[in-house]
């Protein structure tokens, strides 16, 4: 895995930054991103430390533990590889194996078989054998309202022939199934379990949930009778803080040893502090601006490509101080991206014209945005669509608020959510998904490329379909976004690439100065 | 007096039952629901629909609200939709970080407001009296987040003495990291709920400084001074039970915004939580259970004060 990090170190706080610090935030405005050129991150010298503790502060804490039946990136960073494990894992965007020592793929690419690890133990001591990983999916498999349920949907039948293999055959070829198999869909769970897991947890991960404080922190406890290699740290405590002045002063004060998606905005007041590193992780989270394609304007692509023509993307993306321009709907780290920003370039006069041609000199349209997200994008796309005749209209909602009216009801012009999933091109290839977009071409080439068995052909049959949907102008993508990362020194091997997604902790160490 | 406590506990009781059920219809006014945030981007509607009839959420509301009540009357507040817990252990847990805190910002408010409401009072024509009472309105006009994010830039990032955010997860276990913890937030109140008690404080005072047995007092040769402070504070401190009843309901508007502001995992930021996932279950019995403390709290100050003064017993 390519692990190019852009790396800057600061110096040391100065009283007047918690004071911007206060201004920014009473103001809620941005003021320009990182200024710093690269260096070459301290080596550490001293051996890890085997009792420490790693205390990492991230944003959006879990709803609840239950990883099979309830939504959100959150779920899966704390739990997937460190509590609970599947036959294989994503390490970046390649697929490894974790429970199982291997897999083959018949010629047809409809027979999976796995080979499972012995001596695999779950939290509560029982032995993991193939029963339970073909319990575990065969649930998932016979309840509509489990989480991966359409995950399994094209599984003919899992079978366990001995205790240590599990053999999966599929109904048509998914080149997507190693994958899907890798994230929530795969887990494996002990066969009759009992806990409750909502609020508590039995996996066979590195870790062991010692604790979660509702509203404020989970404590991790290394699994002294993991089968595989003891994690790096004897405990991780991840700290839930959503307020953005409040995470910075955690780092500042040394409360939190890695701080995730740091509002680069922020950056500035940790400038000066010698011992920390700004890390930029790449994820496949697209900032995605939808259109509603099932109706007017939005039926028009004159009205569409206008908007994507107005917004200033590189402005856009250097206001917010972190991330990439994107132009299509797969981000880098996704397999079939291309670049395609020749299809959406600036051109404000352009768009003005293309609005007068479909008969819009002036147009009053609405923005549905969830409320935890920088108040920068809404206020950028504004004077943006301003500059070419639309009046936009912000509506801020919470985030149930926006299931309900957008994603459920449909009934919104413009929406904007971050869309945080790897591999969700899938959406462009469902007409009843929020965005509405219903192109037989596309979804013809989706199928195909999930068809193939070679990951090759299957990625360019995405890029084919992707500069469709772009050049259809289907929906806007602001950027594909980058989490900046704050460490400590002396953390070593923190996984800042698609740490929104996952966050195995298991390989991280702490080292004595 | 009993015909006195039983009427308030009527009156109390009825307002309960107004108020649980105006919780309980606001809630449903929101948009989106708990079944949808689980089911999440990833579920069809008729998913989102499955896990609705599982959560009991299509039941008619009346039929909801009964079988909420009916659990409520028999002590249970029923169990939270996300996490399946208790809604009572919850609160009890989130208790002991917004108890403490309300406690200790009493004592703060009480500490500012008392002595120096009296000496504003004592010494209204100088101008030190004045400066007090200007420096009170003020201080009473300032947003609580406003004032806590001063006091932490003086506090925790200046001077570096308390802790900026965040309480500790042993919790009471480190009772000295916990109070520090505290401390702070609830200077934030304190200061903000204690300047606007003294203005009460003051005009009590002054008040008291005109009534009859004051100046009787004064008149049989006490000072001014004393003839208040002997006689006109058993006066003053009625007025200051009265407002305390308000100041309660202050205290906890204020921790909720405190909370938030200094990552306390108490029940105002439980609440805020809670409603930003829909669990109504838990949202709608926590809200009840304060309404009934503030309630209960203004029941007792009524009782108290007809035993206290004098007066009114007199008139009853």
């Amino acid at each position: 895995m390519r692990t190019t990090h852009r790396r800057h170190t600061y110096g040391r706080l100065a009283a007047f930054a918690a004071l911007t610090a206060v201004a920014v935030a009473l103001s809620a405005c941005a003021t320009g991103g990182p200024t710093s050129s690269p260096s070459p991150s301290a080596t550490p010298t001293g051996p890890p430390v085997a009792d420490a503790t790693l205390t990492v502060g991230l944003v959006l804490e879990p709803t609840n533990l239950d990883i099979r039946h309830t939504d959100g990136s959150a779920l899966e960073q704390l739990l997937i590889d460190n509590i609970y494990e599947g036959l294989v894992t994503r390490n970046g965007n390649e697929i490894v194996p974790r429970l199982a020592t291997g897999y083959t793929i018949s010629s047809d690419a409809l027979t999976y078989t796995f080979e499972l690890n012995k001596g695999v133990t779950f939290h509560s001591g029982a032995t993991m054998t193939s029963a339970d990983v073909v319990a575990s999916f065969e649930e998932i498999r016979g309840d509509d309202s489990m989480h991966s349920h359409r995950d399994f949907a094209g599984v003919e039948s899992i079978e366990a022939p001995d205790e240590h293999t599990v053999v999966i055959t599929l109904t048509e070829p998914n080149v997507n199934f190693l994958f899907l198999l890798g994230g929530r869909a795969g887990l494996v769970f002990e066969e009759g379990d009992e806990t409750d897991m909502r609020t508590a947890a039995n996996g066979t991960g590195p870790f062991i949930l010692d604790r979660w404080i509702q509203g404020s922190s989970v404590t991790l406890k290394r699994n002294t009778g993991y089968w595989g290699d003891p994690a790096g740290v004897a405990e991780v405590v991840f700290e839930y803080i959503t307020e953005a002045t409040a995470r910075i002063s955690t780092i500042l004060d040394g409360s939190v040893d890695v701080l995730v998606r740091v509002d680069p905005t922020l950056l500035p007041e940790i400038a000066d502090v010698d011992d920390l590193e700004v890390v930029e992780g790449r994820t496949s989270a697209t900032g995605t601006l939808a259109f509603n394609l099932r109706k007017a304007p939005f039926t028009d692509i004159r009205v569409r490509e206008a908007i994507r023509l107005a917004i200033n993307h590189e402005a856009l993306v250097a206001a917010l101080g972190s991330g990439q321009t994107l132009f299509g709907p797969i981000p880098e780290l996704d397999p079939g991206y291309q670049d395609l920003s020749e299809l959406a370039p600036y051109d404000p006069v352009r768009a003005k014209e293309l609005l007068v041609e479909a008969g819009f000199e002036e147009l009053d349209l609405s923005l549905t945005i969830a409320n935890h997200y920088p108040t920068t994008i809404a206020r950028l796309l504004v004077s943006d669509l301003a500059k070419v005749g639309i009046q936009l209209q912000v509506n801020v909602v919470e985030f149930p608020a926006w299931l309900e009216d957008v994603f459920r009801g449909h009934n919104f012009d413009l929406s904007y959510v971050e869309h945080t999933e790897a591999r969700d091109f899938g959406n462009f290839a469902n007409p009843s998904y929020y965005f509405g977009y219903n192109n037989a071409d596309v979804q013809r080439l989706y199928a195909r490329a999930l068809a193939q068995s070679d990951l090759d052909a299957s990625a360019e049959l995405l890029a084919e379909a992707a500069r469709i949907v772009s050049s259809d102008h289907a929906a806007d993508w602001l950027f594909a976004a980058t989490s900046v990362n704050v460490q400590r020194q002396g953390v070593v091997g923190f996984p800042h690439d698609m740490v929104n997604a996952r966050a195995d902790m298991s390989r991280v160490t702490i080292v004595a100065e | 007096m009993i015909r006195f406590a039983l009427t308030r506990g009527a009156l109390l009781i009825a307002g309960l039952l107004v108020a649980s059920a105006v919780i309980f219809l606001t809630l449903r006014v929101f948009p989106g629901d708990v079944a949808q945030l689980i089911a999440g981007t990833h579920a069809t509607e008729a998913q989102v629909e499955l896990i609705r009839e599982k959560m009991g959420l299509n039941a008619p509301l009346i039929v909801q609200y009964l079988s909420w009540m009916s659990g409520v009357v028999q002590g249970d507040l029923g169990l939270s939709l996300i996490t399946g817990a208790p809604v009572s252990e919850e609160l009890a847990l989130k208790a002991q970080v917004t108890v403490p805190l309300g406690m200790m910002s009493l004592v703060i408010a009480l500490l500012i407001a008392i002595p120096f409401g009296i000496a504003s009072a004592l010494w209204h024509r100088r101008w030190t009296g004045t400066a007090m009472n200007v420096t009170a309105q003020a201080l009473a006009a300032v947003p609580v987040i406003w004032a806590g994010m001063m006091l932490v830039v003086v506090f925790a990032v200046w001077l570096g003495w308390l802790p900026a955010q965040g309480f500790p997860r042993t919790g009471w276990e480190t009772p000295w990291l916990a109070f520090r913890a505290l401390l702070l937030p609830a200077l934030t109140i304190g200061i903000v709920e204690g300047a606007m008690l003294l203005r009460f404080v003051r005009s009590a005072a002054l008040q008291a400084a005109g009534e009859d047995f004051v100046r009787t007092a004064a008149a049989k040769g006490l000072t001014r001074t004393s003839a208040l402070i002997r006689h006109g504070l058993p006066a003053v401190g009625l007025s200051i039970v009265t407002v305390l009843g308000l100041q309660v309901a202050g205290i906890l508007v204020g921790s909720v915004l405190v909370e938030q502001l200094f990552t306390l995992p108490g029940i105002g930021r439980m609440l805020v939580t809670d409603v930003g996932t829909r669990d109504l279950v838990k949202v709608q019995s926590a809200l009840l259970v304060l309404t009934g403390f503030v309630l209960i709290t203004g029941f007792v100050i009524d009782i108290i004060h007809r035993l206290i003064d004098p007066r009114q017993r007199e008139a009853l």
